[in-house]
């Protein structure tokens, strides 16, 4: 194993990301905007949908990757003390892992199930 | 005209301070006459300087808040009072003149020449046009610095990020027909901090004096990485 944390494999990820996080997000704010759920009912009736429902999944883990080599970056960047960068980074790790899970659990208990 | 230049002397001043001078200004005056003129009228007063052209890249300054080679740089093209300090992130020595270790160690690590692993032949080694016009862009470099000071991923990590100078010569060689360490270059490289933290700010791109465009070289090492990574 290499001893240097990744340059090229970090820079690819946040490349092919972003490219999913544009689309995905275009397509969020063009339907909140022009055909927003009406209720609570609406808005589970359209997380239920498959295709919603698969994309919010592989929203999630895909938007903590892009946002894990931003932080990351910016850590490296400005944080150079190395503990402090250290148990700044575990915490974003941690937080990041926990709103994931958080996020998953939400679409498939209030979307899939709901 | 009014020219304002930062002064600075390590060994005896607690701070820097800008001291203003009144500079005659001819038809043709560079930012490098004016400075000339305040050296005339104020010896202590440091810079670093040479050919006067833009061929040796000595006397890159910070003007107006740009990093410029005073001697290209026409006073016309400055708002008035003109604000001379010296390059950004850089150890100040005195006045204007500012430590570039850091910047030449960096153009060091990226082996600035051709590494041949075959014997070398007994005439030149020939390329085509093609291969030589791959090299324009990239050949022209002088090594002012107006580049890699004006960048701040250079400003944050001067000792681990090769900044955009060094990897435009990077991309040089390796973009050169007759070199044969690609491989080694690229490893090189590898890791968070030599090349990936360039995050395309483009302030090298902007800078540069000789019109050159290292972003575009690095991009073109990331792909070249990715070529052979995956």
């Amino acid at each position: 194993m290499s001893r240097q944390a990744s340059g090229l494999m970090a820079w690819v990820v946040q490349r092919a990301t972003s490219v999913y996080l544009a689309i995905f997000l275009t397509y969020l704010l063009v339907h909140f905007v022009f055909n927003a759920p009406a209720g609570h009912a609406a808005l589970v009736n359209w997380v239920a949908h498959p295709v919603v429902a698969l994309s919010l999944l592989l929203f999630v883990p895909v938007l903590l990757a892009h946002a894990w080599v931003g932080i990351r970056d910016v850590l490296i960047d400005y944080v150079h003390n190395l503990g402090l960068r250290l148990g700044l980074l575990t915490l974003v790790a941690f937080t990041f892992i926990a709103s994931g899970l958080w996020g998953i659990k939400a679409i498939i208990t209030a979307g899939l199930w709901g | 005209m009014k020219i304002s230049v930062y002064r600075y002397n390590p060994e005896t001043d607690r701070q820097p301070r800008m001291q203003t001078y009144q500079v005659k200004t001819f038809q043709g005056m560079m930012l490098r006459d004016a400075l000339l003129e305040v050296k005339k009228q104020d010896e202590s007063f440091s810079f670093r300087h040479s050919c006067g052209e833009g061929v040796c890249g000595s006397d890159g300054v910070n003007a107006n808040g740009r990093n410029v080679l005073a001697c290209i740089t026409p006073v016309t093209e400055l708002k008035e009072p003109v604000q001379v300090r010296p390059f950004p992130g850089r150890p100040v020595i005195r006045d204007l003149v500012v430590d570039m270790t850091r910047f030449y160690e960096q153009y060091r690590a990226v082996k600035p020449y051709l590494v041949r692993k075959d014997p070398l032949p007994e005439q030149e080694i020939l390329q085509s046009p093609q291969e030589r016009d791959r090299l324009d862009g990239l050949y022209e470099c002088i090594l002012c610095g107006c580049c890699s000071t004006a960048c701040p991923s250079f400003w944050w990590n001067p000792e681990k990020f090769h900044g955009p100078a060094a990897l435009l010569q990077s991309w040089r060689f390796l973009a050169d027909s007759r070199d044969q360490a690609t491989e080694e270059r690229l490893d090189a490289l590898d890791g968070p901090y030599k090349l990936f933290r360039c995050h395309s700010i483009m302030n090298c791109v902007e800078v540069c004096p000789k019109g050159l465009n290292p972003t575009r070289a690095i991009g073109r090492i990331k792909e070249l990485m990715l070529e052979k990574g995956l």
